[in-house]
This record gives structure tokens, C-alpha cells and sequence, in this order.
């Protein structure tokens, strides 16, 4: 395996990230051990891939990287401004497209005049903007995912991972998507996208594969 | 707008929820309060007349508070989460949450109180509605604990009925002993059943009702910051 060298200049730095689940009733309880020492960095402008079969810790170690699970072990450093897209859409059913736009611009402290031209520019590049009045029960999953990868670009983070980010899109909107990537690299941001599936290599700066709990280089 | 009215919107935009919000109290009170005293008199309890009429309000309010937080807290877990690990806070979006859900229990409240004073000729109106507001802010803040702590639909809203059940039933004038002192609803159900029998409460209650009330909202306050925080 190729050992990952930790840049000071990394948006995202994993080092040595362990990371095991119990597993079974508690008094006949094991652990199972899903990242064993996982490590990768992002560097500004750079589009990095992570890829690894169903059940290879991906979604695990991104939750990790956001906070939303604790590690065991390891060290993770990251720039504070950071965009997150979550695999399943982490949406208010009842609230409207630009109730949640609301909600985030709060969240990320933007001021209202950013915040609405912040927002009108991402329904434009998505082309969802019809939908601003509608409530998240009536969108398709497409258009749910496209708010949910919108939001996470809200604040133009330095920053932004992607879990699984493009699925439900359309073939025109995959495309849209990575050319979405491809500007915000351009105009300096981190990103890496996890997918159990990378097509598009040629766009990444780098690709690692997660493997019996490490990240090795591919 | 800020994160509570969106919340509240957001909750009041569910035109069925609203509806048992609203049937629910109003049924129970209606329809079972002449049940209340039968069970009471099989437990060996005195309860009677217009006291389990005035309880059976409380204890309607609190069902449908219970159920509501819990569901408030553990469907919109994950993006509550998200919102808060976004920059928000926990406890700024815990706050909204719970606020939020406030607004149900006062709908769910005045529907139990009106089933009541169309049912009976309430003595103490102030005192009643009050208690049965006790009750019902209570209870939403054990549905939100729960739902802070427990993911699953069947487990949390079992475990929400369990708590209810042990609660009233352990209550006061429903057996022939004291309430236990972990019947958390036993001060609020004292109010009620002396405002239904036509006499007024002790302050010493009321200061009770209120630290219960104001504790179990706290710890659901705590329970719901636990859960939404950041691990990194």
C-alpha cells in the first residue's frame, strides 16, 4: 500500500483514522473493525476521488470527517468552512426549497443579499429554480438530491465533500454535476467525492481506493 | 424567519396531525372520561365525577404530546443534525425544536379543554387549563427525550406509551395508596382533580408542576444537544 504523505497546506487532512462497531447482543459483544488506520488529504483546487466496495467504511469515514460519528483513533484536521452533501438527503419533508436555503444561510451565517444571490445562482447552475416554492415531499429524488448538494454549497465552503452525490441525477444533470466540480476546483476548493463508483477519473486530481480499513492510492 | 417559526410551520403544514391533534383530546375527554372513574374503581382508587372528567383532559393532552415529541424529534433527526453541525448549534436548533413543538401542545391543550368545559361545568377554568397545559408540556418533553436517545419508531413510541401508562395509572385517585414519587404527572393530576371537585390547590403544588415541568424540558433540551453534537 502506498503510504500517504500529510501536506501542511492540505483543506483535509486523515491520518491513521481507526474506527470499529459493535457488533451483537451486548453481553455477547464484538467488535468489528471498519477503518484500520485510514489516511488521505485534500489539497486547495484539488478534485480528489474515494472509492471502495459496499461496506468498506467510505460513508463511515466521511461521517467521521464531518463529526457526525466519533474515531477511535487518528487525527483529523480540516479547514473550518466545510460543505457537506450526505448520502441520503437530510431534508424537512414539510418545508419548501427556499425555507431550507433560508435555514442554511443562517446556519452558515450569511448575510441575506449573499445568501439569496448565493442561492439563485446554484438553482440556475442546477436548473431546479422552478422549484423554490415547492415542498421536499412533492420533488423527485433527482431534484432532492440536487437541494441537498446545493445546501452543502451554500457558503461556498474551501472545503466540500460529496457522498455519493449524483445519485438520482439524470445523464444531462451527471454532467452538470461534474462540471459544477470541475469550476469550484478551478476557483480553489477542496472537494472529495465518494462513490462505490468512479467513471469519471480523468477529472480527479487523485483517486484513492478504501481497503480493508486504509486508503491507498490508486 | 428564525429556525422556530420555520419548525413551527413546518409542523403545522401536516393537516393530519393537526386533525389528531385536535380529535384526539376532544374524544377522549367526550367519550372516556365516565370509563376513567370504572378503572379507577377496579384499581381500589376514588377517583370520580367531574375529577376524572377534569383528569381525563390532562392525561389526553399528555398521550398525544408524548407521541407528537417523540415523532418531532426522531423523524427529523438527521437533518436536524445536519443543520446543526452546519454551523447552527445544537442547542440553538434543540431550542427551535422544542419551541416549536410547544405551539402543538397548546393547540392540543385547548382542544382537551374545550372538550371539558363542553362536557362538564368546569369549577376552576384557570387552574384546569393550566394543569392540563402541565401535562401536556410535560409529556411532550418525554417524547422528545426519547426521541433524542431512540431512533426506532416502534421501540420510542412503545417506550413513550410504556412511560404514560406507568405514570397515570400509578397516579393520584387511581389506586387506593400514594402515588409513587416517580409518577412525574402526580402534582399536575392533584391540580386537575381539585379544580374538577370545585376547590383550589396548594402553592406548594403548582411550584411542583412547574420544576417538573421546567426539569423534564430541560433534560429533553439536554438529551437533544447530546445527540445532535458534533463528535469530531
Amino acid at each position: 500500500m502506498a503510504p500517504v504523505a500529510i501536506t501542511t497546506t492540505a483543506v483535509l487532512a486523515v491520518e491513521s483514522v481507526e474506527k470499529s462497531f459493535g457488533v451483537g447482543v451486548p453481553w455477547r459483544r464484538r467488535r468489528v473493525a471498519v477503518l484500520r488506520g485510514a489516511s488521505l488529504e485534500v489539497r486547495p483546487g484539488e478534485l480528489v476521488g474515494l472509492v471502495g466496495e459496499n461496506g468498506s467504511g467510505k460513508s463511515t469515514l466521511m461521517q467521521i470527517i464531518v463529526g457526525l460519528l466519533p474515531r477511535d483513533a487518528g487525527i483529523v484536521t480540516h479547514d473550518g468552512r466545510l460543505g457537506y452533501c450526505p448520502q441520503q438527503p437530510l431534508l424537512w419533508d414539510k418545508l419548501t426549497v427556499a425555507e431550507h436555503f433560508e435555514l442554511f444561510a443562517q446556519a452558515y451565517g450569511l448575510a441575506d443579499d449573499r445568501a439569496r444571490g448565493a442561492r439563485d445562482a446554484l438553482v440556475d447552475e442546477l436548473a431546479f429554480g422552478r422549484y423554490l416554492g415547492y415542498r421536499v415531499e412533492a420533488l423527485s429524488g433527482g431534484t432532492r438530491q440536487k437541494l441537498n448538494l446545493a445546501l452543502a454549497l451554500l457558503h461556498e465552503p474551501r472545503l466540500l465533500l460529496l457522498d455519493e452525490p449524483y445519485t438520482g441525477f439524470d445523464w444531462e444533470t451527471y454532467l452538470r454535476f461534474w462540471e459544477l466540480a470541475e469550476r469550484r476546483r478551478a476557483e480553489g476548493m477542496g472537494i472529495l467525492v465518494v462513490s462505490h463508483l468512479l467513471s469519471e477519473r480523468g477529472r480527479l486530481s487523485r483517486l484513492y481506493e478504501l481497503r480493508d480499513g486504509r486508503c491507498e492510492v490508486l | 424567519m428564525t429556525p422556530t417559526v420555520t419548525f413551527a410551520r413546518e409542523q403545522l403544514r401536516a393537516p393530519f396531525t393537526l386533525a389528531l391533534l385536535v380529535a384526539v383530546p376532544f374524544l377522549f375527554v367526550v367519550s372516556a372520561a365516565g370509563v376513567l372513574s370504572d378503572f379507577a374503581s377496579a384499581l381500589g382508587g376514588s377517583l370520580a365525577g367531574d375529577a376524572a372528567a377534569a383528569l381525563s383532559a390532562g392525561w389526553a393532552a399528555a398521550f398525544i404530546c408524548g407521541a407528537l415529541g417523540y415523532f418531532q424529534a426522531a423523524s427529523s433527526r438527521g437533518a436536524d443534525r445536519r443543520l446543526a453541525l452546519a454551523g447552527l448549534g445544537s442547542a440553538r436548533v434543540a431550542a427551535a425544536r422544542i419551541l416549536a413543538s410547544v405551539t402543538l401542545a397548546v393547540v392540543a391543550t385547548a382542544a382537551a379543554f374545550a372538550a371539558l368545559v363542553l362536557r362538564v361545568d368546569v369549577a376552576h377554568p384557570a387552574h384546569t387549563a393550566v394543569a392540563v397545559l402541565g401535562f401536556a408540556v410535560l409529556y411532550l418533553a418525554v417524547g422528545v427525550l426519547i426521541g433524542s436517545i431512540v431512533g426506532s419508531p416502534l421501540e420510542g413510541s412503545l417506550l413513550v406509551v410504556f412511560v404514560f401508562l406507568l405514570d397515570t395509572f400509578a397516579g393520584p385517585g387511581m389506586t387506593g395508596g400514594s402515588p409513587p414519587p416517580w409518577a412525574i404527572s402526580r402534582k399536575a393530576a392533584d391540580i386537575l382533580i381539585a379544580a374538577g371537585t370545585g376547590t383550589g390547590s396548594p402553592g406548594g403544588d403548582w411550584v411542583a408542576v412547574a420544576l417538573i415541568t421546567v426539569g423534564a424540558v430541560a433534560a429533553a433540551f439536554l438529551a437533544f444537544v447530546l445527540s445532535a453534537r458534533s463528535r469530531a
